[in-house]
């Protein structure tokens, strides 16, 4: 008894730490956009919204994050339909190809960001794409397109592999059955990929930084040439902003699916 | 039962010749049966006999590479799966996941075009049968095992098909849960009168439950009888030891006259009963006798009709209705032979060591084809 009451405190413990450091860094930041200095300390000195008033005024950044939104929203629309079916294709066609096509689809991952970006360009270059705000979301899709896929299929693993079998002996054709019982069943997955696409896409950098001119800048971007230039506590303000949009997403998350999909492999 | 009245009447599922071929692995070899309406056949064989190929041949999800299935009186090589009158529980019992119970039981009469009216009325009325009446509202992972079959079995049986297939809904279940599940199949099924095919490798289950057994092994049927005729007279070897626990005495035929058999092991001559007339003297045999036939007798004790043999105990166990015997047997060359003693209380054990005599009734000893 005392036993496991001492490793349930010590586990505790660790938890409480791991939370702390976690969560530390965007505490720090999101306490210092509260300064009403004019630069970026931590305790901040007083207590002011000056620069949250600022961010309102200043155009520039209300207009990276309108790009920002639609870049993710580009990306998420076209990871919808290509993370779902290529997990599905990949559960069904188990057999066959599918290690083949696991490493294929896992490539944007193990090369460098860089080199992705580089190749994004030249194409892009090439299709005269650069210099509008949408082939930034399909940059993003492209080297995002795991996580949705991963999603997607950690819902498909949980299915029974007999479960459009079950449909058709039902009396339902494959369409109907595709509609009222594959897509329901692994609905959870979907909305879990999409939502971490959208976040991925609005936070995306590096790529992005490769994509993007004066004209067509996005919110990460900005962000990163504001830091080259002087480093002010609107920083700190777009930051929290950045939190808020995640922890809006991680809210709706678990209103829709749960977060237990996340945090435990095995559902119900 | 109904054969006696309506002799002529149609069969509910005709099969014909119908094979499958993976690769190099013939999972099913011209199989034929006929299943009268109303009665319940069980498919019982080891795994990877064919048993769950069969299923899905008749439910539409595999194309037979011959043979035709005939349904209700209509040839089905045609139909996709769902348009065949056929429910089916399946071995994890494929739920939707996303449904409350009611739901699943709802949706094949969606898709089947079932009238919107009184939909909810036969829904909850089927939950009932299967006793959930007051679930449906919950979802499957709200459900516990026995209660998840219960919807299977309701979703299956719904749109009242023609057929009701089950392929092994029960093997996940620990063993109580089981039994009641199997009695509870049976209810059902005699409830409702429907035709059933169930798929198992459990022999208990079988003979349970069944009208008719139909025994498979790599690929092919190798008898189709009711229970009682499976077990007493098995077709051939392989019946024989899959039911029950069988002795095999590996020997030559010496004489066969109507059905009565010498067989020869070891020098030592049993009479035995073949059902195989075209075996000729000399012919390598295997004789067979179930453990529960074989009892020990005291010496001089065997009547005319018996074979009495000497052995030698190694282990005797109790289990409570009995004890089990493993006998070593000197003089069938030193094989091994278990017997049942069904009466533990009232005979002496006999410890590992002791020499005892053995005897069966000549009728108890099967003879077939080595
Ligand atoms: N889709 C398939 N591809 C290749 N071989 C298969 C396939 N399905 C079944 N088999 C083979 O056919 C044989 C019969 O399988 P199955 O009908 O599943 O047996 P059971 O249900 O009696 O266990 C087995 O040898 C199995 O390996
Ligand atoms: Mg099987």
């Amino acid at each position: 008894m005392t036993g496991s009451r001492k490793a349930a405190w010590i586990i505790g413990a660790i938890v409480a730490f791991d939370l702390l450091f976690l969560a530390l860094p965007t505490l720090v930041v999101l306490v210092a956009s509260f300064t009403p200095g004019t630069i970026i300390t931590f305790p901040p000195p007083g207590f002011s919204l000056r620069w949250y008033g600022n961010l309102l005024q200043a155009r520039d950044f209300a207009d990276a994050l309108w790009r920002s939104l639609q870049v993710g929203l580009v990306c998420t629309a076209l990871s919808l339909p290509a993370g779902t079916l290529a997990a599905l294709a990949l559960a069904r066609f188990r057999l066959r190809f599918a290690t083949g096509l696991q490493i294929y689809l896992l490539l944007p991952f193990t090369i460098p960001l860089v080199v992705s970006g580089v190749g994004l360009m030249l194409v892009f270059g090439r299709l005269g794409w650069l210099g509008a705000v949408w082939p930034v979301g399909v940059a993003a899709c492209v080297i995002n397109l795991p996580f949705m896929i991963w999603a997607v299929a950690a819902s498909v693993n949980h299915l029974d592999p007999d479960l459009e079998n079950a449909a058709a002996n039902c009396g339902a054709p494959p369409v109907h059955s595709f509609f009222t019982v594959t897509l329901p069943a692994v609905a959870p997955g979907i909305l879990t990929g999409a939502l971490i696409m959208f976040i991925l896409a609005i936070n995306e950098f590096l790529v992005s930084l490769m994509l993007t001119d004066a004209r067509t800048v996005t919110l990460p971007v900005l962000v990163y040439n504001a830091i080259r230039s002087i480093i002010t506590p609107d920083l700190a303000a777009v930051s929290v902003v950045y939190v808020i949009l995640a922890v809006a997403a991680i809210w709706l998350l678990d209103r829709l699916v749960g977060l237990d999909i996340f945090l435990k492999s095995k559902q119900g | 039962m109904a054969q006696a009245t309506t002799a002529a009447a149609e069969p509910m599922v005709r099969l014909e010749r119908v094979s499958k071929r993976f690769g190099a692995t013939l999972a099913v070899e011209t199989a034929s049966f006929d299943l009268e309406p109303g009665s319940f056949l069980t498919i019982l064989g080891p795994s990877g006999c064919g048993k769950t190929t069969l299923l899905r041949m008749i439910a539409g999800f595999i194309r037979p590479d011959g043979g035709s299935i005939v349904l209700n009186g209509r040839p089905v090589a045609a139909d996709p799966p769902w348009r065949r009158s056929i429910g089916m529980v399946f071995q994890k019992l494929a739920l939707f996941p996303h449904m409350t119970a009611a739901q699943n039981v709802a949706y094949p009469l969606k898709m089947r075009g079932f009238p919107r009216q009184g939909m909810a009325e036969r829904v909850e009325r089927y939950l009932s049968i299967v006793r959930l009446g007051g679930l449906g509202g919950r979802r499957p992972h709200e459900l516990s095992g026995g209660q998840q079959q219960r919807v299977a079995i309701a979703r299956a049986l719904v749109f009242e098909p023609d057929l009701l297939l089950l392929d092994e809904p029960l093997a996940a279940l620990d063993r109580k849960l089981r039994e009641d599940m199997q009695l509870e199949f049976r209810r059902i099924q005699r409830e409702l009168g429907v035709t059933t095919i169930n798929v198992t490798h459990d022999q208990r289950e079988a003979l349970v439950m069944s009208d008719r057994i139909l025994v498979m092994e790599g690929g092919r049927i190798q008898q189709a009888a009711n229970p009682v005729d499976t077990y007493a007279r098995p077709a051939n070897r392989f019946v024989a030891g899959f039911l029950g626990v069988t002795n095999f005495l590996p020997g030559r035929l010496a004489s066969l006259a109507e059905g009565r058999a010498v067989v020869e092991v070891e020098g030592t001559r049993l009479e035995g009963l073949c059902a195989d007339p075209s075996l000729a003297p000399g012919a390598a045999v295997a004789a067979a006798v179930r453990a529960e036939r074989v009892r020990i007798a005291g010496t001089g004790e065997t009547a005319p009709d018996e074979s009495d043999v000497e052995g030698e105990v190694v282990e005797v166990v109790f289990e409570g209705d009995r004890f089990v015997y493993e006998l070593r047997m000197p003089s069938l060359g030193g094989i091994p032979l278990r017997l049942f003693d069904l009466d533990p209380l009232a005979h002496p054990r006999h410890a590992p060591g002791e020499r005892v005599t053995v005897a069966w009734r000549h009728r108890d000893l099967m003879v077939f084809p080595a």
